[in-house]
Protein backbone atom coordinates (compact mmCIF):
# COMPACT_ATOMS: atom_id res chain seq x y z
CA UNK A 1 0.00 0.00 0.00
CA UNK A 2 2.58 2.42 0.64
CA UNK A 3 5.14 1.71 -1.92
CA UNK A 4 1.51 2.07 -4.45
CA UNK A 5 1.10 5.70 -2.94
CA UNK A 6 4.58 6.42 -3.72
CA UNK A 7 4.92 4.87 -7.17
CA UNK A 8 2.13 7.13 -7.25
CA UNK A 9 3.39 10.89 -5.49
CA UNK A 10 6.86 10.45 -7.33
CA UNK A 11 5.58 9.56 -10.62
CA UNK A 12 3.17 12.87 -10.13
CA UNK A 13 6.20 14.67 -9.18
CA UNK A 14 8.85 13.60 -11.71
CA UNK A 15 5.78 14.16 -14.71
CA UNK A 16 4.83 17.44 -13.25
CA UNK A 17 8.91 18.52 -12.89
CA UNK A 18 8.42 17.47 -16.81
CA UNK A 19 5.53 19.43 -17.71
CA UNK A 20 7.10 22.69 -15.71
CA UNK A 21 10.09 22.86 -18.83
CA UNK A 22 8.07 21.37 -21.52
CA UNK A 23 5.15 23.72 -21.16
CA UNK A 24 5.16 26.82 -23.47
CA UNK A 25 2.59 28.61 -21.43
CA UNK A 26 4.36 30.06 -18.71
CA UNK A 27 0.92 29.65 -16.22
CA UNK A 28 0.65 26.29 -16.85
CA UNK A 29 4.48 25.88 -16.04
CA UNK A 30 3.77 27.78 -12.79
CA UNK A 31 0.50 25.35 -12.45
CA UNK A 32 2.75 21.99 -12.44
CA UNK A 33 5.12 23.42 -10.16
CA UNK A 34 2.67 24.03 -7.53
CA UNK A 35 1.73 20.06 -8.61
CA UNK A 36 5.70 19.57 -7.71
CA UNK A 37 5.41 21.00 -4.61
CA UNK A 38 2.36 19.06 -3.28
CA UNK A 39 3.59 15.90 -4.45
CA UNK A 40 6.25 16.29 -2.91
CA UNK A 41 4.43 17.07 0.33
CA UNK A 42 2.89 13.90 -0.04
CA UNK A 43 6.29 12.07 -0.16
CA UNK A 44 7.48 14.25 3.28
CA UNK A 45 4.43 12.22 4.89
CA UNK A 46 5.34 9.22 3.99
CA UNK A 47 8.48 9.95 5.61
CA UNK A 48 7.06 10.83 9.34
CA UNK A 49 7.94 14.42 8.24
CA UNK A 50 4.53 16.00 8.53
CA UNK A 51 5.89 19.52 9.68
CA UNK A 52 8.43 19.59 6.74
CA UNK A 53 5.15 18.36 4.43
CA UNK A 54 2.58 21.37 5.85
CA UNK A 55 5.47 23.89 5.36
CA UNK A 56 6.33 23.00 2.24
CA UNK A 57 2.44 23.84 1.26
CA UNK A 58 2.32 26.31 3.22
CA UNK A 59 5.11 28.64 2.15
CA UNK A 60 6.03 27.01 -1.33
CA UNK A 61 2.61 26.08 -2.58
CA UNK A 62 0.49 28.58 -0.65
CA UNK A 63 2.69 31.72 -0.92
CA UNK A 64 5.43 31.99 -3.15
CA UNK A 65 4.10 30.10 -6.11
CA UNK A 66 1.02 32.56 -5.55
CA UNK A 67 3.38 35.38 -5.68
CA UNK A 68 4.88 33.45 -9.71
CA UNK A 69 0.75 33.50 -10.75
CA UNK A 70 0.24 36.71 -10.06
CA UNK A 71 3.17 38.37 -11.95
CA UNK A 72 2.66 36.04 -14.50
CA UNK A 73 -1.37 37.02 -15.02
CA UNK A 74 -0.35 40.53 -14.40
CA UNK A 75 2.43 40.81 -16.87
CA UNK A 76 0.27 38.63 -19.28
CA UNK A 77 3.52 36.98 -20.28
CA UNK A 78 3.41 35.57 -23.74
CA UNK A 79 3.62 32.06 -25.22
CA UNK A 80 7.33 31.75 -25.84
CA UNK A 81 7.21 30.32 -29.49
CA UNK A 82 10.10 30.58 -31.83
CA UNK A 83 12.93 31.08 -28.84
CA UNK A 84 13.86 27.51 -29.39
CA UNK A 85 16.70 28.15 -31.69
CA UNK A 86 18.18 31.23 -29.31
CA UNK A 87 19.18 28.99 -26.59
CA UNK A 88 21.05 26.13 -29.02
CA UNK A 89 24.76 27.24 -27.09
CA UNK A 90 23.22 26.19 -23.79
CA UNK A 91 22.82 22.60 -24.92
CA UNK A 92 26.75 21.48 -23.36
CA UNK A 93 26.16 23.11 -20.63
CA UNK A 94 23.07 21.76 -19.91
CA UNK A 95 24.77 18.04 -20.93
CA UNK A 96 27.56 18.46 -18.23
CA UNK A 97 25.01 19.45 -15.55
CA UNK A 98 22.80 16.74 -16.53
CA UNK A 99 25.77 14.40 -15.95
CA UNK A 100 26.85 15.74 -12.59
CA UNK A 101 24.03 15.45 -11.43
CA UNK A 102 22.96 11.66 -12.44
CA UNK A 103 26.54 10.83 -11.02
CA UNK A 104 25.51 12.70 -7.69
CA UNK A 105 21.81 10.33 -8.02
CA UNK A 106 24.52 7.55 -8.74
CA UNK A 107 26.87 8.43 -5.42
CA UNK A 108 23.68 8.46 -3.65
CA UNK A 109 22.16 5.01 -4.76
CA UNK A 110 26.04 3.55 -4.17
CA UNK A 111 26.43 4.46 -0.96
CA UNK A 112 22.75 4.38 0.62
CA UNK A 113 23.71 1.34 1.73
CA UNK A 114 27.16 1.97 3.63
CA UNK A 115 25.52 4.81 5.40
CA UNK A 116 24.15 5.04 9.04
CA UNK A 117 20.29 5.44 10.08
CA UNK A 118 19.18 7.25 12.97
CA UNK A 119 17.84 4.26 15.07
CA UNK A 120 14.36 3.76 14.35
CA UNK A 121 13.45 4.33 18.08
CA UNK A 122 13.71 8.09 17.72
CA UNK A 123 10.73 8.24 16.25
CA UNK A 124 9.92 11.97 17.04
CA UNK A 125 12.71 13.01 14.35
CA UNK A 126 9.99 14.62 12.44
CA UNK A 127 7.84 16.09 14.82
CA UNK A 128 6.94 19.68 15.46
CA UNK A 129 8.14 19.82 19.10
CA UNK A 130 11.87 18.75 18.18
CA UNK A 131 12.14 20.88 14.91
CA UNK A 132 11.43 23.59 17.17
CA UNK A 133 13.54 22.66 20.19
CA UNK A 134 16.54 21.91 17.95
CA UNK A 135 15.83 25.12 16.04
CA UNK A 136 16.14 27.15 18.86
CA UNK A 137 19.32 25.66 20.72
CA UNK A 138 21.35 23.67 18.15
CA UNK A 139 20.73 25.33 15.04
CA UNK A 140 20.18 29.15 16.83
CA UNK A 141 22.81 30.97 14.61
CA UNK A 142 21.48 29.91 11.72
CA UNK A 143 17.97 31.01 12.56
CA UNK A 144 18.86 34.38 13.69
CA UNK A 145 21.21 34.96 10.95
CA UNK A 146 18.32 34.10 8.43
CA UNK A 147 15.76 36.20 9.83
CA UNK A 148 18.31 38.81 9.50
CA UNK A 149 18.37 37.90 5.90
CA UNK A 150 14.98 38.13 5.56
CA UNK A 151 14.09 41.51 7.40
CA UNK A 152 17.03 42.90 4.82
CA UNK A 153 15.38 41.17 1.64
CA UNK A 154 12.14 43.17 3.18
CA UNK A 155 13.67 46.23 3.81
CA UNK A 156 15.30 46.27 0.43
CA UNK A 157 12.25 45.57 -1.44
CA UNK A 158 10.06 48.94 0.36
CA UNK A 159 13.23 50.85 -0.43
CA UNK A 160 13.60 49.75 -4.20
CA UNK A 161 9.67 50.14 -4.96
CA UNK A 162 9.56 53.60 -2.60
CA UNK A 163 12.31 55.76 -4.74
CA UNK A 164 12.08 58.83 -6.96
CA UNK A 165 10.67 57.05 -10.16
CA UNK A 166 11.68 58.58 -13.50
CA UNK A 167 9.24 59.85 -16.17
CA UNK A 168 9.03 56.83 -19.00
CA UNK A 169 10.18 57.64 -22.40
CA UNK A 170 6.66 57.61 -23.66
CA UNK A 171 4.95 60.05 -20.82
CA UNK A 172 3.62 63.22 -22.29
CA UNK A 173 2.79 66.32 -20.38
CA UNK A 174 0.99 68.49 -22.08
CA UNK A 175 3.02 71.80 -22.05
CA UNK A 176 1.75 75.09 -21.05
CA UNK A 177 -0.08 75.98 -17.53
CA UNK A 178 -1.84 72.96 -15.88
CA UNK A 179 -3.65 71.99 -13.17
CA UNK A 180 -2.89 68.96 -10.54
CA UNK A 181 -4.79 67.92 -8.15
CA UNK A 182 -2.91 68.22 -4.48
CA UNK A 183 -3.08 64.70 -3.70
CA UNK A 184 -0.68 63.87 -6.92
CA UNK A 185 2.25 66.21 -5.20
CA UNK A 186 1.71 65.64 -1.65
CA UNK A 187 0.24 61.79 -0.74
CA UNK A 188 0.10 62.38 2.47
CA UNK A 189 -3.00 64.94 1.69
CA UNK A 190 -6.46 63.39 1.59
CA UNK A 191 -8.17 61.91 -1.47
CA UNK A 192 -11.36 64.44 -1.02
CA UNK A 193 -8.47 67.23 -0.82
CA UNK A 194 -9.02 68.83 -4.17
CA UNK A 195 -7.19 71.55 -4.14
CA UNK A 196 -5.36 72.43 -7.41
CA UNK A 197 -2.18 73.39 -7.59
CA UNK A 198 -0.49 75.25 -10.88
CA UNK A 199 2.42 75.03 -12.57
CA UNK A 200 3.66 76.37 -15.96
CA UNK A 201 6.76 73.67 -17.02
CA UNK A 202 7.04 69.99 -17.43
CA UNK A 203 10.28 70.55 -15.65
CA UNK A 204 7.71 72.42 -12.57
CA UNK A 205 5.91 69.97 -12.80
CA UNK A 206 7.85 66.58 -12.35
CA UNK A 207 9.80 68.37 -10.22
CA UNK A 208 6.79 69.02 -7.42
CA UNK A 209 5.94 65.32 -8.60
CA UNK A 210 8.88 64.43 -6.85
CA UNK A 211 10.09 62.74 -10.19
CA UNK A 212 13.67 63.10 -12.16
CA UNK A 213 12.69 64.08 -15.48
CA UNK A 214 15.33 62.47 -17.97
CA UNK A 215 14.65 65.10 -20.30
CA UNK A 216 16.81 67.89 -20.96
CA UNK A 217 14.88 70.87 -19.18
CA UNK A 218 16.03 73.33 -21.30
CA UNK A 219 14.68 71.39 -24.56
CA UNK A 220 10.71 71.78 -24.33
CA UNK A 221 8.42 70.09 -26.05
CA UNK B 1 -13.22 1.86 7.58
CA UNK B 2 -11.84 5.56 6.90
CA UNK B 3 -13.27 5.73 3.19
CA UNK B 4 -16.84 4.99 4.70
CA UNK B 5 -16.35 7.53 7.46
CA UNK B 6 -14.64 10.20 5.13
CA UNK B 7 -18.18 9.81 2.51
CA UNK B 8 -19.90 10.04 5.69
CA UNK B 9 -18.37 13.59 6.74
CA UNK B 10 -18.64 14.70 2.75
CA UNK B 11 -22.81 13.91 3.09
CA UNK B 12 -23.08 15.58 6.19
CA UNK B 13 -21.37 18.76 5.15
CA UNK B 14 -22.93 18.90 1.54
CA UNK B 15 -26.42 18.66 3.48
CA UNK B 16 -25.47 20.97 6.00
CA UNK B 17 -24.01 23.53 3.32
CA UNK B 18 -26.92 22.86 1.20
CA UNK B 19 -29.46 24.02 4.49
CA UNK B 20 -27.13 27.04 4.74
CA UNK B 21 -28.01 28.44 1.66
CA UNK B 22 -31.97 28.18 2.58
CA UNK B 23 -31.48 29.47 6.11
CA UNK B 24 -29.38 32.35 4.61
CA UNK B 25 -32.27 32.86 1.83
CA UNK B 26 -35.09 32.63 4.93
CA UNK B 27 -32.98 34.51 7.48
CA UNK B 28 -32.13 37.43 5.40
CA UNK B 29 -35.93 37.69 4.08
CA UNK B 30 -37.24 37.67 7.41
CA UNK B 31 -34.88 40.27 8.36
CA UNK B 32 -35.64 42.40 5.26
CA UNK B 33 -39.35 42.28 5.66
CA UNK B 34 -40.21 39.43 3.74
CA UNK B 35 -40.57 35.90 3.38
CA UNK B 36 -37.92 34.55 1.32
CA UNK B 37 -38.32 30.71 -0.35
CA UNK B 38 -40.96 29.19 0.81
CA UNK B 39 -42.85 26.99 -1.92
CA UNK B 40 -40.58 24.35 -2.45
CA UNK B 41 -41.42 21.45 -0.32
CA UNK B 42 -42.88 22.45 3.51
CA UNK B 43 -42.08 25.89 4.19
CA UNK B 44 -39.22 25.31 1.72
CA UNK B 45 -37.51 22.61 2.84
CA UNK B 46 -37.07 21.25 -0.63
CA UNK B 47 -35.57 24.37 -1.82
CA UNK B 48 -31.80 22.84 -2.36
CA UNK B 49 -32.81 20.16 -4.06
CA UNK B 50 -34.78 22.25 -6.63
CA UNK B 51 -31.87 24.38 -7.05
CA UNK B 52 -29.48 21.52 -8.01
CA UNK B 53 -31.75 20.51 -10.12
CA UNK B 54 -31.87 23.75 -11.76
CA UNK B 55 -28.06 24.29 -12.18
CA UNK B 56 -27.70 20.93 -13.72
CA UNK B 57 -29.83 21.73 -16.12
CA UNK B 58 -28.84 25.07 -16.99
CA UNK B 59 -26.89 25.45 -20.03
CA UNK B 60 -23.29 25.75 -19.56
CA UNK B 61 -22.09 28.37 -21.50
CA UNK B 62 -18.51 28.78 -21.49
CA UNK B 63 -16.37 31.94 -22.99
CA UNK B 64 -14.67 31.38 -26.42
CA UNK B 65 -11.73 33.34 -25.89
CA UNK B 66 -10.91 31.85 -22.20
CA UNK B 67 -8.03 29.34 -21.62
CA UNK B 68 -10.17 26.57 -21.31
CA UNK B 69 -8.18 23.99 -19.44
CA UNK B 70 -7.57 26.66 -16.26
CA UNK B 71 -11.29 27.64 -17.03
CA UNK B 72 -12.60 23.89 -16.13
CA UNK B 73 -9.72 23.34 -13.46
CA UNK B 74 -10.22 26.27 -11.21
CA UNK B 75 -13.91 25.43 -9.64
CA UNK B 76 -12.55 21.53 -9.12
CA UNK B 77 -9.43 23.16 -7.24
CA UNK B 78 -11.79 25.70 -5.37
CA UNK B 79 -14.09 23.17 -4.03
CA UNK B 80 -10.92 20.43 -3.70
CA UNK B 81 -9.35 22.72 -1.18
CA UNK B 82 -13.00 23.44 0.61
CA UNK B 83 -13.78 19.73 1.07
CA UNK B 84 -9.97 18.38 1.92
CA UNK B 85 -9.85 20.26 5.42
CA UNK B 86 -13.21 18.37 6.38
CA UNK B 87 -11.39 15.33 7.55
CA UNK B 88 -9.10 16.27 10.51
CA UNK B 89 -11.66 18.52 13.05
CA UNK B 90 -12.89 16.08 15.96
CA UNK B 91 -16.89 16.64 16.16
CA UNK B 92 -16.77 14.37 19.30
CA UNK B 93 -15.34 12.36 21.84
CA UNK B 94 -14.93 8.89 21.82
CA UNK B 95 -17.43 6.82 22.01
CA UNK B 96 -18.97 3.07 22.71
CA UNK B 97 -21.38 2.46 19.88
CA UNK B 98 -24.43 0.49 21.15
CA UNK B 99 -25.58 -3.24 19.32
CA UNK B 100 -22.09 -3.61 17.82
CA UNK B 101 -19.92 -2.51 20.95
CA UNK B 102 -16.87 -0.84 19.76
CA UNK B 103 -15.54 2.18 20.60
CA UNK B 104 -14.31 5.17 18.22
CA UNK B 105 -12.91 8.48 18.18
CA UNK B 106 -15.39 10.37 16.41
CA UNK B 107 -12.70 12.23 13.72
CA UNK B 108 -11.72 10.72 10.46
CA UNK B 109 -7.98 11.69 10.64
CA UNK B 110 -6.03 12.60 13.69
CA UNK B 111 -3.28 14.78 12.59
CA UNK B 112 0.29 15.52 14.40
CA UNK B 113 -0.20 18.92 12.77
CA UNK B 114 -3.88 18.98 11.76
CA UNK B 115 -3.82 23.01 11.98
CA UNK B 116 -0.88 23.47 9.67
CA UNK B 117 -2.71 21.02 7.37
CA UNK B 118 -6.07 23.20 7.67
CA UNK B 119 -4.08 26.43 6.84
CA UNK B 120 -1.93 24.63 4.05
CA UNK B 121 -4.94 23.48 2.35
CA UNK B 122 -6.42 26.62 2.69
CA UNK B 123 -4.12 28.45 0.91
CA UNK B 124 -4.22 26.49 -1.58
CA UNK B 125 -7.74 27.54 -2.10
CA UNK B 126 -6.69 30.74 -3.24
CA UNK B 127 -5.86 29.36 -6.35
CA UNK B 128 -9.07 28.39 -7.77
CA UNK B 129 -10.28 32.04 -7.69
CA UNK B 130 -7.23 33.85 -8.48
CA UNK B 131 -7.24 31.41 -11.88
CA UNK B 132 -10.90 31.77 -12.24
CA UNK B 133 -10.74 35.40 -12.75
CA UNK B 134 -7.50 34.76 -15.27
CA UNK B 135 -8.90 32.30 -17.19
CA UNK B 136 -12.41 34.22 -18.24
CA UNK B 137 -10.23 36.52 -19.89
CA UNK B 138 -13.06 39.16 -18.52
CA UNK B 139 -11.83 42.32 -16.64
CA UNK B 140 -14.37 42.42 -14.37
CA UNK B 141 -13.46 38.10 -13.60
CA UNK B 142 -9.66 39.57 -13.23
CA UNK B 143 -10.22 42.85 -11.32
CA UNK B 144 -12.20 40.65 -8.90
CA UNK B 145 -9.75 37.22 -9.07
CA UNK B 146 -7.05 40.24 -8.27
CA UNK B 147 -8.84 41.64 -5.42
CA UNK B 148 -9.87 38.00 -3.56
CA UNK B 149 -6.44 36.68 -4.10
CA UNK B 150 -4.93 39.89 -2.89
CA UNK B 151 -7.43 39.94 0.50
CA UNK B 152 -6.95 36.18 1.07
CA UNK B 153 -2.81 36.79 1.16
CA UNK B 154 -3.46 39.77 3.62
CA UNK B 155 -5.88 37.90 6.05
CA UNK B 156 -4.41 34.59 5.79
CA UNK B 157 -1.35 36.66 8.06
CA UNK B 158 -3.62 37.68 10.71
CA UNK B 159 -5.83 34.58 10.73
CA UNK B 160 -2.55 32.51 11.51
CA UNK B 161 -0.75 34.79 14.19
CA UNK B 162 -4.33 35.27 15.84
CA UNK B 163 -4.06 31.18 15.94
CA UNK B 164 -0.59 31.39 17.82
CA UNK B 165 -1.38 32.73 21.28
CA UNK B 166 -4.27 29.35 21.63
CA UNK B 167 -0.94 27.01 20.40
CA UNK B 168 1.19 28.74 23.46
CA UNK B 169 -1.22 27.78 25.68
CA UNK B 170 -1.83 24.18 24.48
CA UNK B 171 1.58 23.02 23.20
CA UNK B 172 0.48 21.24 20.21
CA UNK B 173 -0.91 21.35 16.87
CA UNK B 174 -3.11 18.21 17.01
CA UNK B 175 -7.06 19.46 16.80
CA UNK B 176 -7.65 16.71 18.80
CA UNK B 177 -5.81 17.58 21.54
CA UNK B 178 -6.88 20.94 21.71
CA UNK B 179 -10.16 20.14 22.18
CA UNK B 180 -9.14 17.65 25.43
CA UNK B 181 -7.23 20.54 26.87
CA UNK B 182 -10.64 22.91 27.32
CA UNK B 183 -12.65 19.46 28.66
CA UNK B 184 -11.40 20.26 32.41
CA UNK B 185 -13.85 21.92 34.66
CA UNK B 186 -16.83 19.59 33.35
CA UNK B 187 -16.08 20.89 29.76
CA UNK B 188 -15.68 24.16 30.63
CA UNK B 189 -12.12 25.79 30.21
CA UNK B 190 -12.34 26.74 26.83
CA UNK B 191 -9.54 29.15 25.33
CA UNK B 192 -12.26 31.87 24.30
CA UNK B 193 -12.15 32.85 28.70
CA UNK B 194 -7.92 33.09 28.27
CA UNK B 195 -7.86 34.47 24.35
CA UNK B 196 -10.55 36.98 23.92
CA UNK B 197 -8.46 39.37 21.83
CA UNK B 198 -7.02 36.17 19.97
CA UNK B 199 -10.27 34.76 19.04
CA UNK B 200 -11.81 38.71 17.98
CA UNK B 201 -9.25 38.70 15.77
CA UNK B 202 -10.13 35.13 14.51
CA UNK B 203 -12.82 36.10 13.87
CA UNK B 204 -12.83 38.80 11.71
CA UNK B 205 -9.68 37.62 9.60
CA UNK B 206 -11.94 34.77 9.21
CA UNK B 207 -14.74 36.84 7.78
CA UNK B 208 -12.38 38.65 4.99
CA UNK B 209 -10.61 34.78 4.35
CA UNK B 210 -14.36 33.95 3.38
CA UNK B 211 -14.67 36.99 1.83
CA UNK B 212 -18.03 37.78 2.73
CA UNK B 213 -19.69 40.43 4.15
CA UNK B 214 -18.50 43.58 4.94
CA UNK B 215 -15.40 41.99 3.02
CA UNK B 216 -16.77 40.32 -0.51
CA UNK B 217 -14.99 43.22 -2.26
CA UNK B 218 -14.13 40.43 -4.66
CA UNK B 219 -18.03 39.81 -5.98
CA UNK B 220 -18.81 43.85 -5.11
CA UNK B 221 -21.74 43.53 -7.54
CA UNK B 222 -22.10 47.53 -7.87
CA UNK B 223 -18.58 47.46 -9.47
CA UNK B 224 -17.26 44.02 -10.76
CA UNK B 225 -20.85 42.54 -11.93
CA UNK B 226 -19.92 39.51 -9.49
CA UNK B 227 -16.15 39.04 -9.71
CA UNK B 228 -14.53 36.18 -10.23
CA UNK B 229 -16.82 33.64 -11.20
CA UNK B 230 -18.73 36.52 -13.63
CA UNK B 231 -18.25 34.07 -16.92
CA UNK B 232 -19.01 31.08 -14.79
CA UNK B 233 -22.48 29.59 -15.33
CA UNK B 234 -24.70 26.66 -14.39
CA UNK B 235 -23.20 23.52 -12.14
CA UNK B 236 -19.25 25.19 -12.17
CA UNK B 237 -21.05 28.50 -11.02
CA UNK B 238 -22.59 26.12 -8.41
CA UNK B 239 -19.30 24.52 -7.83
CA UNK B 240 -17.68 28.18 -6.54
CA UNK B 241 -20.90 28.63 -4.54
CA UNK B 242 -20.20 25.86 -3.10
CA UNK B 243 -16.55 26.20 -2.02
CA UNK B 244 -17.39 29.25 -0.54
CA UNK B 245 -20.05 28.00 2.02
CA UNK B 246 -17.65 25.11 3.23
CA UNK B 247 -15.17 27.35 3.75
CA UNK B 248 -17.59 29.14 6.04
CA UNK B 249 -18.26 26.02 7.23
CA UNK B 250 -14.27 25.30 7.36
CA UNK B 251 -13.64 28.35 9.46
CA UNK B 252 -16.72 28.22 11.65
CA UNK B 253 -15.47 24.66 12.56
CA UNK B 254 -11.70 25.70 13.53
CA UNK B 255 -12.84 28.66 15.51
CA UNK B 256 -15.23 26.05 17.43
CA UNK B 257 -12.29 23.98 17.92
CA UNK B 258 -9.39 26.18 18.89
CA UNK B 259 -11.74 28.49 21.03
CA UNK B 260 -15.14 27.48 21.81
CA UNK B 261 -14.20 24.12 23.48
CA UNK B 262 -14.92 21.58 20.64
CA UNK B 263 -17.42 19.29 21.63
CA UNK B 264 -17.35 19.80 25.04
CA UNK B 265 -20.85 20.69 26.64
CA UNK B 266 -20.53 22.46 30.26
CA UNK B 267 -21.47 19.29 32.97
CA UNK B 268 -22.49 16.79 30.28
CA UNK B 269 -19.59 14.41 32.02
CA UNK B 270 -21.69 14.80 35.07
CA UNK B 271 -24.96 14.27 34.03
CA UNK B 272 -24.09 11.44 31.11
CA UNK B 273 -20.50 9.87 32.57
CA UNK B 274 -18.02 10.16 29.94
CA UNK B 275 -17.79 7.34 27.14
CA UNK B 276 -21.02 6.44 26.82
CA UNK B 277 -22.95 7.11 23.89
CA UNK B 278 -25.14 9.74 25.11
CA UNK B 279 -22.42 11.68 26.19
CA UNK B 280 -21.24 11.42 22.53
CA UNK B 281 -24.81 12.12 21.09
CA UNK B 282 -24.47 15.32 23.09
CA UNK B 283 -21.17 16.26 22.06
CA UNK B 284 -21.59 15.83 18.92
CA UNK B 285 -24.76 18.20 18.77
CA UNK B 286 -23.14 20.77 20.86
CA UNK B 287 -20.49 20.81 18.49
CA UNK B 288 -22.58 21.45 15.71
CA UNK B 289 -24.95 23.90 17.60
CA UNK B 290 -21.75 25.99 17.93
CA UNK B 291 -21.02 25.69 14.64
CA UNK B 292 -24.35 26.51 13.48
CA UNK B 293 -24.51 29.45 15.67
CA UNK B 294 -21.50 31.11 14.01
CA UNK B 295 -23.05 30.54 10.33
CA UNK B 296 -26.08 32.19 11.60
CA UNK B 297 -23.63 34.83 12.72
CA UNK B 298 -22.30 35.30 9.11
CA UNK B 299 -25.83 35.44 7.70
CA UNK B 300 -26.85 38.47 10.58
CA UNK B 301 -23.95 40.26 9.41
CA UNK B 302 -24.39 40.08 5.53
CA UNK B 303 -27.95 41.41 6.70
CA UNK B 304 -26.70 44.24 9.07
CA UNK B 305 -22.95 46.15 7.69
CA UNK B 306 -22.51 48.05 4.52
CA UNK B 307 -19.24 46.98 2.50
CA UNK B 308 -15.69 48.27 2.80
CA UNK B 309 -14.05 50.19 0.22
CA UNK B 310 -10.64 47.99 -0.89
CA UNK B 311 -8.00 50.46 0.39
CA UNK B 312 -9.70 50.71 3.82
CA UNK B 313 -9.95 46.30 3.23
CA UNK B 314 -5.92 46.36 2.94
CA UNK B 315 -5.33 49.27 5.34
CA UNK B 316 -6.92 47.73 8.27
CA UNK B 317 -5.90 43.91 7.44
CA UNK B 318 -1.96 45.30 7.28
CA UNK B 319 -2.29 48.60 9.49
CA UNK B 320 -4.37 47.14 12.52
CA UNK B 321 -5.60 43.77 12.79
CA UNK B 322 -2.03 42.11 12.08
CA UNK B 323 -0.21 44.38 14.96
CA UNK B 324 -2.81 42.89 16.70
CA UNK B 325 -2.55 39.61 16.31
CA UNK B 326 1.38 40.22 17.35
CA UNK B 327 0.18 42.02 20.24
CA UNK B 328 -1.50 39.32 21.07
CA UNK B 329 1.11 37.06 21.26
CA UNK B 330 3.34 38.76 23.14
CA UNK B 331 0.69 39.44 25.54
CA UNK B 332 0.10 35.83 25.65
CA UNK B 333 3.74 34.93 25.96
CA UNK B 334 4.27 37.39 28.77
CA UNK B 335 1.03 36.22 30.80
CA UNK B 336 2.46 32.64 30.87
CA UNK B 337 5.74 33.28 31.78
CA UNK B 338 4.75 35.74 35.12
CA UNK B 339 2.46 32.28 35.46
CA UNK B 340 -1.02 34.15 35.37
CA UNK B 341 -2.51 31.56 32.87
CA UNK B 342 -0.86 28.70 35.35
CA UNK B 343 -2.78 30.41 38.08
CA UNK B 344 -5.61 30.17 36.53
CA UNK B 345 -5.13 26.73 35.57
CA UNK B 346 -4.35 26.64 31.51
Amino acid sequence: MLALLFILFAALAVGCALAVVAQRNPLYSAISLIGVFISLACLYVMLAAPFIAAVQVIVYAGAIMVLVVFVIMLLNVEHEDSRRTRVGFLLPAALVLAAVLIAEVAFILVSVDKASFPSSSSSDIGSTASIGSQLFTTYLLPFEITSILLLMAIVGAMTLARRARELSPNARVIPGAQLLAANIIDPSKALDDTTAIETDTVAEAAHLLGITSPRDPSKRD
Amino acid sequence: MKLVAITVVFIVVLFVVAYTVLAERRILGFIQGRLGPNRVGYGGVLQPFADLLKFILKEDIVPDKSTRFIYFLAPVIATMAALMTMIVYPFGPETTIPFINKTIPLVVARFDVGLLYVLGITSIGVYGIALAGWSSNNKYSLMGGLRSSAQMISYELALGMSLIGVLLLSGTLDLAAIVGLQSRWHGSSWFIFAQPLGFIIYLIAAIAETNRVPFDLPEAETELVAGFHTEYSAMKFALFFLAEYINMFTVSMLATTLFLGGWNVPFADALFGRGTFLFGLISVLGFLAKVIFFLFLYIWLRATLPRFRFDQLMSFGWKFLLPAAILNILLTATLIVVGVYGYFGY
